[in-house]
């Protein structure tokens, strides 16, 4: 226990630092704090480049949560229901941009978005956030779909359910848990992501890369109160998803 | 002769290499309550599933109602399941689970409600309409599963050993349940199952598979007196399977001489049902078998006492309590068994 508590403190000692200096009225952040204020959230969030951002990241996390979900549970569901050859092959591919080191990945993406012409648009950052975010999405579907009796898609068909009736009333109820767990996810994925977007975004910042170019000129108690509003935003992402795939029904 | 409800062609089915059914011929009547029977991987789920076009067959053809079913889709055909795990849809109440195969076929909301309301009094779930599934008891949950497939009012149910999960006195009652209602409705019921005792007590025609073939295929009490092979006899359960040699109307077990009148001569293999054997602490007049007794099992009224034979082989009798306690049994106490001449039923000969 007592090792747990160093740990967790250990982790979460900077981002609980930060959130302190975000209320702290003093310039830099030294102890003994100074009054407590909300004046750098005011000044934060009437720079119309943090806004701008805000909107971008909000934009490219919901676009890149719905495709990436999408992918992921279409994905799992072959898994699921076929079997082919080089299927291992295929669920290995599906399962890799995880294990690409970011910036590879952000300079390939780079380099292939701007042969398509979409670099530094919103539409490039979403494709490149949902090949980021897709493999966990399709993790926690495929998860989902293990638990499904085999007997339950085929009773719909029985049913008088057609393949596709199937999917819609039967295998998607099944898994909304972790298709909603999924989409929270990935949006936090997406929301939090900086090294690839740092690439592609061009003049469409997200918010992660808009903290770096406020930080890169001053450290600014600002930052701070960005920092404090990303983290709540894919803490409270993250929480829900965890809530939903732990979740257990009681017998 | 009428076109039977369902009939089956030389159907087959492989996986890869391995032939789960190898051809099979059947026909099954309208109304009947017929079980197929047999050991787990005898190919009975496969032909059920084929049947509902779950599985596509490799070869042979199905015909339901005079018309050919191989390529018609499993929506498409009307023969409703009721799964060995259920299958109940976990995220909807009990009446949407019942609901659904009506819903599907397009049935609007005020007729779908009140033909679930009927089945759902009628197999005594009224008042769990709003319930989850997994709110329910064992017994419920079947019921709910078997008001969902005969909701739509179909002309026949499958039934995929769905009593397997139940504790043995919810099976009881089940077996009644469902022996009423097949009987009510006057529907074809294709029951699959290993259990020996559920089909004898509630089909008209049982049909025994092994290895993917039909062994045999009759009444159950037809099947339990006169086991085609020892396949059978062996699978029926509470027989004793002699093998010997037949000479002039007597065969030869292991040295011990056995009227059996009227059997042709060589090689034979007879079986005797365990309640046609006479258990007795003397030698009797006739001819008998001298066997050590190993253990006794109270089934229902009954007692079956298990016996090793001269040949080692095991040998089962069914006597009262009232024999028992006559007979005193002790494991290692030598008694001898004996039966009336036309109780031995000779079986053709497996190699």
């Amino acid at each position: 226990m007592l090792y747990l508590a160093i740990v967790f403190a250990f982790v979460f000692a900077p981002i609980i630092t930060s959130m302190i200096f975000s209320f702290n009225s003093d310039r830099f952040p030294t102890v003994p704090l100074g009054e407590f204020t909300t004046h750098w959230y005011e000044t934060a969030f009437s720079r119309p480049e943090v806004w701008e951002a805000m909107q971008n990241s909000l934009i490219v996390a919901l676009t890149a949560a719905t495709l990436s979900t999408a992918l992921g549970f279409a994905t799992a569901y072959t898994d699921y229901r076929y079997n082919f050859r080089f299927k291992s092959a295929y669920i290995a591919l599906a399962l890799l941009p995880p294990t690409i080191p970011l910036v590879i990945m952000g300079l390939a993406m780079l380099a292939w978005l701007a042969r398509l012409g979409i670099s530094g648009t919103l539409t490039g950052i979403i494709i490149a956030h949902t090949v980021m975010a897709a493999p966990f999405a399709m993790a926690i579907c495929r998860l989902r779909l293990s638990q499904m009796d085999p007997a339950l898609e085929a009773a719909a068909w029985n049913l008088g359910a057609s393949q596709w009736r199937a999917m819609r009333s039967v295998v998607v109820p099944f898994c909304l848990p972790a298709i909603v767990s999924a989409f929270c996810l990935t949006a936090a994925v997406s929301f939090d992501e900086f090294v690839v977007a740092w690439f592609v975004s061009g003049l469409n910042k997200t918010v992660p890369v808009v903290i770096l170019e406020i930080l890169q000129g001053n450290v600014d108690p600002q930052i701070n109160a960005i920092g404090t509003f990303v983290f709540l935003t894919s803490m409270t992402l993250v929480v829900v998803a965890q809530l939903l795939i732990t979740r257990r029904r009681k017998a | 002769m009428a076109e039977p409800l369902v009939r089956l062609t030389d159907l087959k089915k492989s996986y890869g290499n391995f032939e789960a059914v190898k051809g099979i011929d059947l026909e099954i009547a309208a109304g009947e309550f017929i079980a197929i029977m047999g050991p787990s991987g005898c190919g009975k789920t496969t032909t059920l599933r084929m049947l509902a076009g779950l599985e596509a067959p490799s070869g042979g053809e199905i015909f339901i109602g005079g018309e050919r079913m191989n390529d018609v889709p499993a929506h498409e055909r009307d023969t409703p399941m009721v799964w060995q795990s259920l299958a109940l849809f976990p995220f909807l109440s009990v009446r949407e689970n019942v609901e659904f195969g009506l819903k599907m076929r397009g049935l609007p909301k005020r007729e779908r409600r009140e033909r679930v309301a009927v089945w759902l009094e009628r197999l005594g779930l009224e008042g769990f309409e709003k319930r989850r599934v997994d709110a329910l008891s064992g017994g419920q949950r079947q019921r709910v599963a078997l008001a969902r497939s005969l909701v739509t009012e179909p002309k026949m149910l499958f039934l995929d050993e769905p009593l397997s999960a139940l504790d043995a006195h919810l099976v009881i009652r089940m077996q009644g349940v469902l022996s009423k209602l097949q009987k009510d409705l006057g529907i074809t019921f294709v029951y699959v199952t290993h259990s020996q005792s559920e089909a004898f007590a509630m089909a008209d025609r049982v049909v025994i598979m092994g290895h993917g073939e039909i062994v045999q295929t009759g009444r159950p009490k037809d099947i339990f007196r006169a086991p085609r092979n020892r396949f059978v006899a062996e699978f029926v359960g509470r027989n004793n399977i002699f093998a010997g040699t037949v000479a002039g109307g007597v065969i030869n077990v292991d040295g011990t001489q056995l009227p059996l009148p009227g059997a042709a001569d060589g090689p034979a293999e007879i079986v005797v049902a365990a309640d046609r054997m006479t258990v007795s602490l003397e030698r009797p007049n006739t001819a008998a078998l001298e066997a050590e007794f190993v253990s006794e099992e109270f089934v229902g009224t009954a007692i079956i006492c298990y016996f090793e034979g001269p040949g080692g082989e095991e040998l089962k009798a069914q006597v009262t309590e009232r024999e028992l306690e006559l007979l005193a049994p002790e494991p290692g106490k030598h008694f001898f068994l004996s039966w009336e001449p036309d109780a031995p039923h000779v079986m053709a000969v497996t190699s």
